[in-house]
């Protein structure tokens, strides 16, 4: 496993993050200042570009790998978490931040969720919920509200949506937050924090679909509606509290941090290098291996 | 004196069967015999009808063998479960449980009078001797012992060390109950002695094992530091012993939420650097074939292993099966090429293992290692083997030069790219399971697709002419031609020597490369058959028709297949032969007849 520098050299900028593949989202999506926001985030923890593996599944927001310069896996659907955790534990030293949409993370691939929080691999996980399959062109998701009209539910969703938030904080995870690109310098702040956290941190971003989001969903309505959980003076330590104001996704839009564990466990990939450092105490011969079925009791 | 011993057992769950056959293979080891074990269980997860086969030989043993020499009864309905998997035959000396009352002249065996049948009081002489019928595997182990004058020390020590931490006392009745088994043979003869030879010396110590066990082992050897996978039978084996001993190399685990997850991990593994692998069976392979067409297109090295058991669906969890060469060769959407390795003995599991990573890195393509339940779950000796010659391979990581302007998926020559990884400066470049042009941005572009197509297809045609991965035996010119691969190659191997015996001129390939097809290979080979076979079990014969696709097959040439779980007998396969070598000289003199 190669080592690599865990801490910045030197000042970056966010141009260094971008790269010259010009995204395809549709003008005044709402992913572009997630872009925009994980730039500046990143250029502030300052780990160079080569030092980060940037994984993604499919949908329109999983096209945001190709759009920065730090080593990208543009996946397939539902997976990018085990993914991001085969790269962090194959090499500790990365910088892996996973992103996606609501689709790819809590329907499709839904089901890796409360293992990658259990686990708590070092991730970063950054969602693009827009309450809307965008790519395929707008039928519902996960998180479409009851009765929504799409092109798979004509005559209204008869289910209700997931609470993305409200499960994360229930699987444990150690770091939960919820921004708007209505709002950058608060999002690039979370996004920052939850690259920082050490264990998984989960990030919902708000992130509107212009061409089949609905109007109240629209980042106009986001500014008239939205509350900083600071303001409203909640302790990011108090997990009940936190999993309170989390039930009512989907009818306040919460900004800023839901919860963070003031004493964070340690980290899979943590435990991973202390196995093996307690177990191989130094370069053991491959052949080795053979040992273990010899008759003379070999070892 | 006899070179060769088969003994097949069977009872209930709890009477010890398998931990005697477990006991009787490894003194067999420790003396320097050959020896092949296999086990076989009904569903049930505790109790239940369980039974094993051992074969132990003075001579390398290719397989699990056929008509038992041995049949040990604990009781008869159990036995018969087994039926084909015990089959008695008239040279076979049966040894029962008197507790059964019946008769030896008046066996439930169907259609065969054995050579001989003891009605043994194994449950009386243990709770007699012992104190508790717990013990009816020690006296088995006294009455092998003294009837066939297998490794009668060895099996002592082995049952002490066995023993050992369960106390002085428990040892000593072990012993009692052996003495008993040993003392009731003394007096009660076989009509005709059948002691085995004395395994040929000096004999260097040999390796216990399993398929699963030595693929695991290899996979180390190979330079595999992770490993992701779900545990599923019958390959939950290979995950077990790397979790015990992957992190002594500095390897890592993750027993994954689902068989998806396991692969996804392993691929991620790789991509940052790592070499990795997965194993499953059946039922695994399809939930995790989207993510090997990930590997495919993203040209990440990745090593797959499907222990295949009876399939489709749950199937036959616990019975061998080779009915997923058509599921490994063929399970990908897309045009997909991903070589295909079969192991077809424990010993060179080891072997195949090593291939399947060095292929892996080399070619940066996901390789399906197909095992089999036969291979995976049965118990071996096997020679020390010498790695000193056997080469490891890296992937081609690109050099200084190379990422000053890196471009990931550059054509080349042969089709191979220099793959770097994250933490290396300058070769930061985007995975994609889309398509993507030669540096990694994705593209709609028809002409770029069928470029790339032919890019990770056509760097996989120099694996074609690795004669390594394909073996002959037998002579050159010969008419009649065998072809067999996994599990089926060692009766086919046994069956060939039953057939030069006959007088037949026959030959047999065994591919460890069942996919992509080596045309050539196969052409040279069946150049001089008329007639002959490809052997393997499954319904449809697999190989056959994969063969078909891709060659003319000469006209004697027919599929000889079975389903899972039915084995193929070395001297039913050399019938077979035979009567396809007839069949050839009919031919020959009906060609001579004057045409009417």
């Amino acid at each position: 496993m190669s080592t690599t520098a865990t801490q910045p050299t030197r000042a970056m900028e966010p141009k260094e993050f971008k790269s010259d593949l010009k995204p395809i989202w549709c003008p005044g999506c709402g992913d572009f200042g997630v872009l925009q926001a994980l730039y500046r985030a990143l250029a502030s923890v300052g780990r160079p570009p080569h030092e980060i593996a940037f994984v993604s599944g499919i949908g329109c927001s999983s096209r945001i790998p190709g759009y920065t310069t730090a080593y990208g896996f543009n996946s397939v659907h539902g997976r990018a978490l085990p993914i991001a955790q085969g790269i962090k534990i194959a090499n500790p030293d990365l910088l892996v931040v996973v992103a996606g949409g609501d689709g790819d993370g809590f329907s499709i691939g839904g089901g890796h969720l409360p293992h990658a929080v259990r686990r708590n691999v070092d991730l970063t996980y950054l969602v693009m919920d827009n309450q809307i399959y965008g790519l395929t062109k707008g039928q519902l998701s996960p998180t479409s509200p009851r009765g929504l009209h799409t092109i798979t539910s004509g005559y209204g969703s008869m289910e209700d949506p997931v609470n993305p938030l409200l499960y994360v904080l229930a699987y444990g995870a150690g770091f939960v937050a919820q921004g708007t690109p209505a709002e950058m310098p608060g999002l690039t702040a979370v996004i920052e924090e939850a690259l920082r956290f050490p264990g998984f941190a989960f990030v919902n971003v708000q992130s509107p679909c212009v061409t089949f989001g609905e109007e109240e969903q629209q980042l106009r309505a986001h500014k008239t509606h939205m509350k900083s959980l600071a303001a409203l003076g909640h302790d990011p330590a108090d997990r009940l509290r936190a999993m309170a104001l989390a039930s009512d996704y989907g009818r306040e839009l919460y900004t800023g941090v839901f919860y963070r564990n003031p004493e964070p466990g340690p980290t899979y990939d943590a435990l991973v290098r202390r196995r093996q450092a307690d177990l191989s105490p130094g370069a053991v011969p491959r052949e080795r291996v053979l040992d273990r079925f010899r008759q003379d009791g070999g070892r | 004196m006899r070179g060769d011993l088969v003994f097949g057992m069977a009872g209930s769950g709890g009477d010890g069967i398998v931990s005697a056959g477990e006991s009787l293979i490894a003194a067999a080891a420790a003396e320097g015999y050959h020896a092949v074990m296999t086990k076989s269980f009904g569903s049930q997860i505790r109790g239940g009808e369980s039974s094993c086969r051992v074969r132990v030989s003075t001579k390398e043993v290719l397989n699990p063998g056929g008509a038992l020499d041995v049949a040990v009864a604990l009781n008869w309905d159990d036995f018969l479960k087994f039926g084909a998997e015990l089959p008695v035959s008239g040279a076979t000396v049966v040894l029962y449980d008197a507790k059964t009352g019946v008769p030896p002249d008046k066996l439930p065996l169907v259609g065969v009078t054995p050579k001989e049948a003891l009605a043994v009081p194994f449950a009386d002489l243990a709770r007699e001797h012992a104190g508790t019928e717990r013990a009816k595997s020690s006296v088995i182990l006294g009455l092998i012992a003294a009837y066939f004058e297998v490794a009668r020390e060895a099996l002592l020590q082995g049952m002490r060390r066995k023993l050992a931490k369960k106390g002085e006392a428990v040892v000593e009745s072990a012993e009692r109950a052996f003495a008993a088994g040993e003392g009731w043979a003394a007096a009660h003869p076989l009509r005709e002695p059948m002691p085995l030879a004395q395994p040929a010396a000096p004999v260097p110590a040999k390796l216990l094992t399993d398929g699963n066990e030595i693929c695991a082992a290899a996979a180390i050897f190979a330079g595999c530091r992770f490993f992701g996978g779900y545990p599923i039978t019958p390959s939950t084996e290979i995950m077990q012993f790397l979790s015990r001993e992957i992190w002594k190399y500095g390897g890592a685990v993750l027993q994954a939420e689902d068989e998806i997850a396991g692969i996804g991990a392993a691929v991620g593994a790789s991509f940052a650097g790592t070499k990795a692998m997965t194993a499953t069976s059946g039922p695994g392979m399809s939930l995790k074939s989207e993510i090997m067409g990930l590997a495919t297109i993203a040209e990440l090295p990745l090593v797959v292993v499907n222990v295949q058991r009876g399939g489709p669906s749950t199937g036959m969890p616990t019975k061998p099966e080779q009915a997923d060469l058509f599921q490994a060769a063929f399970s990908a959407h897309g045009d997909a090429v991903r070589p295909v390795l079969a192991p077809t003995s424990v010993a060179d599991t080891f072997w195949t293992t090593v291939q399947a990573f060095n292929i892996a890195e080399r070619y940066q393509t996901p390789v399906v290692l197909l095992s089999d339940q036969e291979i995976a779950q049965r118990k071996e000796t096997i020679e020390p083997i010498d790695t000193s010659t056997l080469a490891v391979e890296e992937r081609r990581r690109p050099g200084e030069s190379e990422v000053q302007d890196y471009v990931r998926f550059r054509t080349t020559a042969s089709g191979v790219s220099p793959l770097s990884e994250p933490g290396m400066p300058g070769g930061n470049y985007l995975a994609s399971g889309i398509e993507h042009n030669e540096r990694g941005a994705p593209t709609a572009s028809g002409a770029v697709h069928a470029r790339m197509n032919e890019k990770r297809i056509g760097k996989l045609e120099p694996l074609k002419r690795r004669r390594d991965l394909f073996r002959v035996f037998g002579s050159d010119g010969a008419p009649l031609g065998l072809v067999s691969w996994g599990s089926s190659a060692g009766v086919c191997r046994e069956a060939l020597t039953i057939a030069q015996g006959m007088g037949l001129r026959a030959k047999l390939l065994v591919p460890y490369l069942v996919y992509p097809v080596a045309e050539e290979m196969y052409r040279e080979f069946f150049a001089s058959v008329r007639a002959g076979l490809v052997v393997e079990q499954s319904h449809q014969g697999q190989l056959y028709r994969v063969l078909r696709m891709f060659l003319d097959l000469p006209k004697g040439v027919r599929s000889f297949a079975k389903s899972g779980a039915n084995p193929f007998l070395p001297a039913e396969v050399a019938e077979h032969l035979h009567t396809a070598a007839l069949a050839l000289q009919r031919e020959a003199e009906d060609a001579r007849e004057p045409q009417e």
